[in-house]
């Protein structure tokens, strides 16, 4: 432990020697995680939308003689939408702190007002600002047409019925009433039975009933052109470029490449100065040469992912954001910084031990850290194998460590499955590091 | 103990091996217990980036010495090595060779291995060495040496061994040596 940490303090002593260096590897990996952290979170997942069933909408409902199956419906009309349920106070408080684009909120007397068939009920929606507010308001008014749509029909439906009642006759239900209607056709039928004379009035009178009746449904028949309108309400989430998926995605994309790099070149360096046969001979273990770097990456992760961290909280500080907890959860953060950097530096060692040259080792480091994050960017449910490779390098352990780590409500399950998961492949990482080093003495 | 013989034959790589940097391939080091080795590698063997005190203080600290930062104070002053801050890195070729040999020194050694130790000192650094050897000797230690230069070879060498493509072709005193190697010129010449 104290050649470890000797070993440690040299190495940090060397890069703080080595500016240009330094701002490389710290400039460098904080603009690929923005580039890639922006376009992959923001295209290749469906944006994350939550559902507030204030009215509690039953499993089915009848509208205009139609029977609908409620999640069933809901599902064939979000398709470019991941639609979460969640309680109104849980869905505001991840539209604020960005884990969410939208909240749509049924509210209450919805289905009521719907299968009153006078009235359109309104949804209520409120979105993220900044960029992908536009197209989340596109994606929610194409839910509302589609759920339109398959209600049109159903009024239209219905309306037809009237419609066929009043011509033909016979005994309908209108507003929970039932009742027998002679129909245009019976009213013919009568006049022509009828001898002329007084009863024609009459017979006239039933057209002006049937007139009157007709203009009654006008307004149920407009209805069904738009059964819903969506209203949008001012309260506002925290924007997207500040949302939990960006922090998450930038912190992991930057000490992924920043631990790799670093302890790849600086396992390797030891070999190019020449030293390591001294270090090897007796003073110092290979694995404790090994563990210094893993140290060091660790230590250079936790700094620089507290200072990203830090900017960002700034950030949404002094714009007013609120909405998550990035001060009261920093302590757990700095240790997913800590655990996900070591087993990344664990990698980078395995890379530095097989590379043997400082150089090609930092080639090759970069050419293992893109795809292992790439994987990580894929999203698991368009690409599963993506999905399950992508577990087996910490990358994506430390994206949901640090998602949860920072707006979990209950983040416990998830930060001890992920810490098992970063300590089980760092261990296995360090393992063949060690193993590999051998070939930097010989 | 002069190690010599013409390129390639395996000198530097015998000192690693007795050194314990380099794994033998076959055969045993045997090394009695608490005996402590000192090795200079051919190739200067420290951190760029740190100054020649920070790299003695590093590897005094590593060796265990009781204290490191005097000991770096001692070889500094033993070998006229800069104490200014600049990296090793930026140091002349004959410095950089000192600082090799005095991170060798380190722990103080029963044996020390230097491998070519001359090679880039001036006349005065080379009297310098010579006379650390003999004090090493002097003090009842050990040098194993791997070297091109007669000069050195009769200031320092009691042995010799003449290596040649891996394996020890001649083991003797200097004068042994210097006949057998005589007798093998004339061989050729004729």
């Amino acid at each position: 432990m104290r050649n470890t940490l000797l070993l440690l303090r040299k190495d940090l002593l060397t890069l703080r020697r080595s500016p240009a260096l330094l701002g490389v590897l710290l400039a460098y990996p904080l603009v690929i995680a923005l580039l890639i952290g922006l376009a992959a979170g923001y295209a290749n997942t469906k944006p994350r939308v939550a559902l507030v069933d204030r009215d509690g909408l039953p499993e089915r409902v009848s509208i205009a003689g139609f029977s609908f199956d409620v999640n069933d419906t809901i599902d064939e009309v979000a398709r470019n939408v991941r639609l979460v349920r969640l309680s109104d106070d849980e869905a505001r408080r991840q539209l604020r702190a960005g884990r969410l684009v939208a909240v749509i909120t049924v509210p209450p007397g919805f289905v009521a007002t719907l299968q009153g068939l006078v009235r359109s009920p309104h949804l209520v929606l409120e979105t993220t600002t900044g960029g992908v507010a536009p197209r989340v308001r596109q994606q929610m008014q194409a839910l509302v047409y589609s759920l339109n749509l398959r209600l049109q029909r159903a009024f239209i439906a219905a309306d037809l019925e009237y419609v066929n009642l009043l011509l033909h006759g016979g005994r309908g239900t209108i507003l929970g009433q039932d009742f027998d209607v002679l129909g245009l056709d019976g009213a013919e039928r009568l006049l022509g039975e009828l001898p002329r004379g007084p009863r024609l009035d009459r017979i006239r009178e039933f057209v002006k009933d049937a007139t009157l009746a007709l203009d009654l449904t006008d307004e149920a028949i407009r209805a069904t052109a738009t059964p819903i309108q969506l209203r949008e309400v001012g309260d506002r989430g925290r924007t997207w470029s500040l949302s939990a998926q960006v922090q998450s995605y930038g912190l992991a994309l930057t000490i992924s490449f920043l631990a790799l790099l670093l302890a790849a070149g600086a396992l390797a360096a030891e070999r190019d100065e020449n030293v390591i046969g001294r270090l090897a001979r007796g003073p110092v273990t290979l694995g404790e040469v090994v563990s210094s770097k893993v140290a060091l990456a660790a230590a250079i992760a936790l700094g620089l992912g507290l200072g990203v961290a830090l900017a960002f909280g700034v950030v949404v500080e002094l714009g007013g954001v609120t909405g998550g907890e990035p001060w009261e959860r920093l302590p757990l953060l700095a240790l997913g910084l800590a655990l996900a950097g070591a087993a990344l530096g664990a990698i980078g060692c395995l890379v530095g031990a097989l590379a043997r040259e400082a150089r090609t080792a930092s080639l090759a480091a970069l050419l293992v850290a893109l795809p292992i994050v790439f994987l990580g960017l894929v999203p698991r449910e368009v690409v599963p194998p993506a999905g399950w490779l992508s577990d087996a390098f910490p990358f994506a352990h430390a994206v949901r460590y640090f998602g949860a780590a920072l707006y979990d409500t209950r983040p416990w399950d998830t930060l001890v499955r992920e810490t098992l998961w970063l300590l089980g492949l760092g261990g296995l990482a360090w393992v063949s590091a060690r193993l590999a080093a051998r070939r930097l003495s010989a | 103990m002069a190690l010599v013989g013409p390129n390639g034959a395996g000198k530097s790589t015998l000192l690693a091996v007795l050194a314990g940097a380099l794994r033998p391939t076959a055969g045993l080091v045997e090394r009695s217990p608490g005996v402590r080795v000192g090795w200079m590698p051919q190739r200067p063997a420290h951190y760029g980036r740190l100054t020649a005190r920070e790299n003695l203080e590093l590897f005094a600290r590593l060796e265990r010495e009781p204290d490191p930062d005097g000991a770096a104070e001692r070889l500094l002053a033993r070998f006229e090595l800069p104490a200014d801050p600049k990296p090793s890195a930026h140091l002349s070729v004959g410095n950089r060779q000192r600082l090799n040999l005095a991170l060798a020194l380190l722990g103080d050694p029963h044996v020390v291995l230097l491998d070519e130790p001359t090679a880039a000192l001036d006349s005065r650094q080379r009297r310098r060495l010579w006379e650390t050897v003999a004090e090493l000797r002097e003090g009842g230690g050990s040098v194993v040496f791997a070297t091109q230069n007669a000069e050195d070879l009769h200031r320092l060498a009691d042995r010799v061994v003449s290596l040649s493509g891996g394996a020890a072709v001649f083991a003797g005193s200097v004068s042994e040596y210097e006949r057998a190697e005589a007798e093998r010129s004339t061989c050729v010449t004729t």
